[in-house]
């Protein structure tokens, strides 16, 4: 059985973290899956601030774009900023269709864009899918060398 | 009631009137004879009378007069720079020319740097009507001007309406898409989990429901469509017409395949506009021809004709037709004629379209027999358009 990736939420949607978690609840590779609801929170929780003090670094970051107190583009470029997250690979997850969203987001070194998909088996499959090339794809940075 | 009103707040000439008089004359017996002249007309006249521009400006700005009275040469100044000083100061007071003998020319271009009239110095009869005259052309000039800010004002404001209801449905649209994502994505995994797990009722409701939220989400997706048609970059490049209908066909192979329509296509001409609009509406004409079949295999021919100031467009087809009550209805949005089961859509196509051809200054109609085809017909600009505004010029 396969190792999964150690995947970060973030989301302020109960219900997409709800279809997220569904999507990857019968998947064989058991990736661990950690959420968190807001711009400011997650980067507490990257930076293990706080009660996230013992947080563990994760794979890939999927992040919404529509966020409270800090949005999801923000949080991108602090990531960006920040040397020791810069390496995570963020998964644009959002809504939004817009050109612009898209094309600011790759600028600010997203690692791709993925859209929410309205209907359910195009959004399990679009996690599914997800998950599976950056765990089987993809090589991802060892941490800790 | 109104009317009266409208008369108070502008200047109504009557007969024997008062008129307040600015005179800009030098000599004291030529303004005697100026006044009396007016007088004898009926007029019960107030006057200023003034020789230079210093006093000729303070009347203007402190006497308020009605009508201004030039000589057309005085010692140190001239009947036109006073006409340009009337004219910075306020645009609503005639001015007439009294003077001995002009220069026909000289007259001329006098008149069409805006004097009303001129009146000659021997023919002082003929001034009270001349400023009667000045005062009413006066009068219908400003009931026009108003008119016409009245008119431009509601179009601002029409304009101004039609954008809010625009950016409403839109924003609108948009928004609802979010939640409703979240009734389709769970009606649809309750049924899968729990489709024959509960009572055969239970399975029959979850289907409506989910059926529902499917629905709205295409209506929302196509009202979204609609609301973007108004938005998307300006309708000023040059499209090839017959290069689009080659995309189109491409795009509506399958259908054609399917139907076994023929479809022909004159040469078409190259218009202005944005190629993906032109090609909509293109397709959903097509698209409509074919769907809106006959028992015989479609037959569509697409042509287009110069005119006057417009292309004309014509998509014919030997479908079933539209019954002649229903031809205006057919651009509405969300307007169906078919039950769902007959016809899939939602009644989108032909209000897009409509709204795609009138943003580029088109018109849209259909002419149809039920059994006997339909043929819609859509006109473009010759010429670019130098506004992109939504609707007809």
């Amino acid at each position: 059985m396969k190792t999964g990736l150690r995947l970060f939420l973030v989301d302020d949607n109960p219900a997409d973290v709800g279809l997220t978690r569904e999507a990857l609840a019968t998947s064989p590779r058991h990736s661990a899956i950690e959420s968190v609801a807001d711009g400011t929170e997650a980067m507490a929780f990257l930076e293990c601030k706080g009660k996230y003090a013992s947080a563990e670094r994760p794979d890939v970051v999927i992040l919404d774009l529509s966020l409270p107190k800090k949005s999801g583009l923000s949080v991108l470029a602090a990531m960006k900023d920040a040397p020791k997250l810069r390496g995570i690979p963020v998964v644009i997850f959002s809504t939004s269709q817009l050109n612009d969203d898209v094309l600011r987001s790759y600028e600010m070194g997203a690692s791709c864009y993925v859209s929410k998909p309205g209907n359910l088996a195009d959004f399990f499959a679009a996690v599914k899918s997800i998950e599976e090339f950056w765990c089987d794809r993809v090589r991802l940075p060892r941490q800790g060398e | 009631m109104s009317s009266a009103g409208v008369k108070l707040a502008l200047v109504t000439p009557a007969p024997k009137a008062q008129l307040r008089v600015l005179l800009l004359e030098d000599n004291q017996l030529d303004a005697e004879l100026v006044l009396r002249a007016l007088r004898k007309g009926g007029w019960d006249v107030t006057a200023r009378v003034v020789q230079d521009e210093a006093a000729f400006t303070l009347a203007l700005r402190t006497y308020s007069p009605e009508i201004v009275l030039a000589d057309f040469n005085l010692p140190s100044w001239t009947g036109m720079a006073a006409l340009d000083v009337l004219r910075s100061e306020t645009p609503d007071i005639p001015m007439i020319l009294v003077s001995g003998a002009l220069g026909d020319v000289t007259a001329v271009e006098c008149i069409k740097r805006g004097v009303t009239d001129y009146v000659l110095k021997d023919g002082l009869a003929r001034l009270p009507e001349a400023v009667r005259r000045a005062l009413e052309e006066n009068h219908q000039h400003a009931l026009r001007r108003q008119a016409e800010e009245n008119l431009a004002r509601k179009v601002e404001e029409l304009a101004r309406s039609n954008a809010d209801l625009e950016q409403f449905a839109y924003v609108a649209s948009h928004d609802l898409q979010e939640p409703l994502r979240m009734v389709a994505a769970y009606t649809q995994l309750l049924s899968e989990r729990y489709v024959g797990k509960l009572d055969e009722n239970a399975d029959k409701f979850l289907g409506y429901a989910s059926e529902g939220a499917l629905r709205m989400q295409v209506l929302i997706q196509d009202l979204l469509a609609f609301s973007r048609v108004g938005r998307s970059g300006t309708p000023g490049a040059k499209v090839d017409c017959n290069a689009v209908m080659q995309d189109v066909l491409k795009t509506l192979g399958p259908a054609v395949e399917e139907s076994g329509a023929i479809v022909t296509c004159s040469e078409l001409p190259v218009v202005w506009g944005e190629r993906t609009q032109i090609a909509q509406v293109l397709q959903n004409l097509i698209g409509n021809a074919i769907k809106f079949r006959g028992t015989e295999p479609p037959r569509i021919s697409v042509q287009a004709e110069k005119e006057e100031s417009h292309w004309l467009f014509r998509v014919a087809d030997n479908g079933i037709g539209i019954p002649a009550e229903s031809v205006d209805n057919i651009f509405v949005v969300f307007q169906r004629l078919h039950g769902r089961t007959e016809y899939a859509g939602n009644g989108i196509g032909l209000a897009i379209c409509k709204k795609i051809v009138e943003r580029y200054g088109g018109r849209i109609w259909v002419e149809s027999q039920v059994g006997g085809g339909s043929t819609f017909k859509f006109t473009l600009p010759l010429q670019p358009p130098d506004q992109p505004e939504e609707g007809k010029p």
